[in-house]
């Protein structure tokens, strides 16, 4: 597949580097322009993903590929260590890879170049937002300084501006009377809320969730969920990295099951939980249920 | 010498301790000021990757915290201008002495502040794409700053306490103006008592002010 914008040397052939994922059967589309795409093209399709850390010598990521459409809620399981933060990372940009590509609505935005450099499409990669499971607000800015921060920062915004969408964006959550208020002085789930309007504010085309109710307690998840469960029914892509079953449930379109650096197993949310396809998958569910961690 | 004690004594040779007082803050907030700055650029050499940048600026810190102070003023007043061969006066080399000094104490309070600083927050950095000279600007730096100001305080006040060493090479500060009327009026009491007082009554604030910046501040922020 080619992207019609990029100046990047072209990606392998379509589909054919792409790590048996059971993905969707689109992959040998080409893309012709930058922004229409056929229907079948999806949004985010991930392509031969190796990644290791300490040069090689911890291998994490040993060939993924996925797709995802518009329309989709990828919901990422998998044991402990199986590489989930992992590729939301690199999804992000945040690492570098060995291998393969990563294309968001038609346009390759990460890719392991022949020289073995990892080029990241800044432009695109900027379309992406993602949230972490630790607590990632600056100590030192207000609710309002950490959400204006990178659009007047980054983007030139006028500082006025900025402050009235994050004002916007804040009522919309019942947030407001934390405008001012320093993140030692909310809660873990407040925290995380507005972790998610900060990366809100620059407008993504995806958002990425890893684990972002890990940290909390039991009686904070529901409002970060349900903060995430609007933003779905608004129609935001998402890829959700999550132990909380019943969550996942709800809210997946597409399951992905990750386990040692691969993608065991894909599919649709019904299929997957009532009835998996492989073994590793069905212990994994097993052992959630029965409360154990993997 | 006369042994009783009459604070009224020194009322005449007030103005005088209080230009060398004058002198003293003056001293000293120049080469604390001086000694952030290039303190910042210090410490985040020592914790960067370049090797070169940190021998180097790892042998600076350790020369100038190992060493006593007295030594370096002297060094710099003495064997400096001969060295160079250029006329360096008192109030310049007191100056350097004790920017350096300056420096290298800030610099430590910077490099484990710095060291404090997490992993996640250069995620958010990465993950909001800011650019490098945002991040440093409104991000590592303000925090970098509020988790070293205790020390960098401290820091202040020993350097202020430091400071009555430049009296050995002819400057005018508070500590010189003491000796001088001390001797010449051979009334030590009442003269270095008063002195000493005078030191205290900055000093002591600045220590407070540390303590209330820890409570204050750095809670708020949970730093
Ligand atoms: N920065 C790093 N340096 C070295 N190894 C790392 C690093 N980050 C992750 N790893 C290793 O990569 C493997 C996958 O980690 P990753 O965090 O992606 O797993 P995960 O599926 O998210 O697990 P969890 O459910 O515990 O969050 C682990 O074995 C981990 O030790
Ligand atoms: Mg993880």
């Amino acid at each position: 597949m080619v992207s019609g914008s990029r100046q990047i040397p072209a990606a392998p052939g379509p589909a054919s580097s792409v790590a048996d994922a059971g993905g969707a059967g689109s992959a040998g589309q080409s893309a012709e322009g930058e922004d229409r795409l056929p229907a079948t093209q999806p949004f985010v399709e991930i392509r031969n993903l190796r990644k290791s850390y300490a040069r090689g010598a911890i291998p994490v990521l040993k060939g993924v590929g996925d797709t995802m459409s518009k329309t989709d809620r990828l919901v990422i399981l998998g044991p402990s260590g199986g590489g989930k933060s992992t590729l939301l990372r690199c999804v992000m940009g945040l690492e570098t890879i060995d291998s393969g590509a990563i294309t968001l609505d038609g346009r390759n935005y990460i890719e392991c170049l022949s020289n073995g450099r990892t080029f990241v499409d800044r432009t695109v990669q900027r379309q992406v937002g993602m949230v972490f499971q630790h607590y990632t607000l600056f100590p030192h800015l207000t609710v309002l300084g950490n959400l204006i921060l990178a659009p007047v920062k980054r983007n030139g915004e006028k500082k006025g501006a900025a402050i009235a969408r994050a004002e916007a964006l804040l009522s919309r959550f019942g947030l407001i009377s934390k405008l001012k208020s320093y993140p030692s002085q909310l809660s873990g789930g407040q925290k995380q809320r507005v972790a998610i309007a900060r990366a809100l504010m620059l407008e993504p085309k995806l958002m990425l969730f890893d684990e972002v109710t890990s940290a909390l307690d039991p009686e904070l998840i529901a409002e970060v969920e349900s903060m995430i469960s609007e933003l779905a029914e608004g129609g935001m892509p998402m890829m959700i990295v999550t132990h909380d079953m019943g969550f996942a449930k709800n809210i997946a379109t597409k399951v992905l099951f990750c386990a040692d650096g691969v993608v065991m197993e894909s599919g649709d949310p019904e299929t997957f939980f009532a009835a998996p396809k492989i073994k590793r998958t069905r212990d994994f569910l097993a052992s959630i249920l029965r409360g154990t961690k993997v | 010498m006369d042994l009783t004690f009459s604070p009224s004594f020194v009322l005449p040779y007030l103005p005088a301790l209080l230009r060398g007082l004058y002198m003293t803050l003056l001293l000293s907030i120049l080469c604390i000021s001086i000694g952030l700055v290039f303190g910042f650029a210090v410490g985040l050499m020592r914790n960067g990757t370049n090797r070169i940048a940190y021998a180097c600026s790892t042998i600076f810190v350790e020369f100038f915290r190992g060493t006593p102070v007295l030594i370096q003023l002297f060094w710099i007043f003495f064997c400096l201008p001969v060295l160079l061969n250029v006329e360096i006066g008192p109030f310049v080399s007191a100056t350097i002495a004790l920017s350096l000094y300056m420096t290298a104490l800030a610099s430590e309070a910077f490099r484990s502040a710095l060291l404090s600083i997490g992993s996640e927050q250069n995620d958010a950095v990465l993950a909001l794409g800011l650019p490098r000279r945002v991040s440093l600007l409104h991000v590592i730096l303000p925090q970098a700053f509020l988790r070293a100001l205790p020390n960098l305080l401290s820091n202040s006040v020993t350097l202020f306490k430091e400071s009555a060493l430049v009296s050995a090479v002819g400057i005018t500060d508070l500590m010189f103006q003491g000796e001088i009327i001390s001797s010449a009026t051979a009334r030590p009491i009442e003269v270095l008592t008063t002195v000493a007082a005078m030191y205290f009554a900055v000093g002591f604030p600045l220590t407070q002010i540390v303590s209330l910046v820890e409570r204050r501040v750095l809670r708020r922020m949970a730093i």
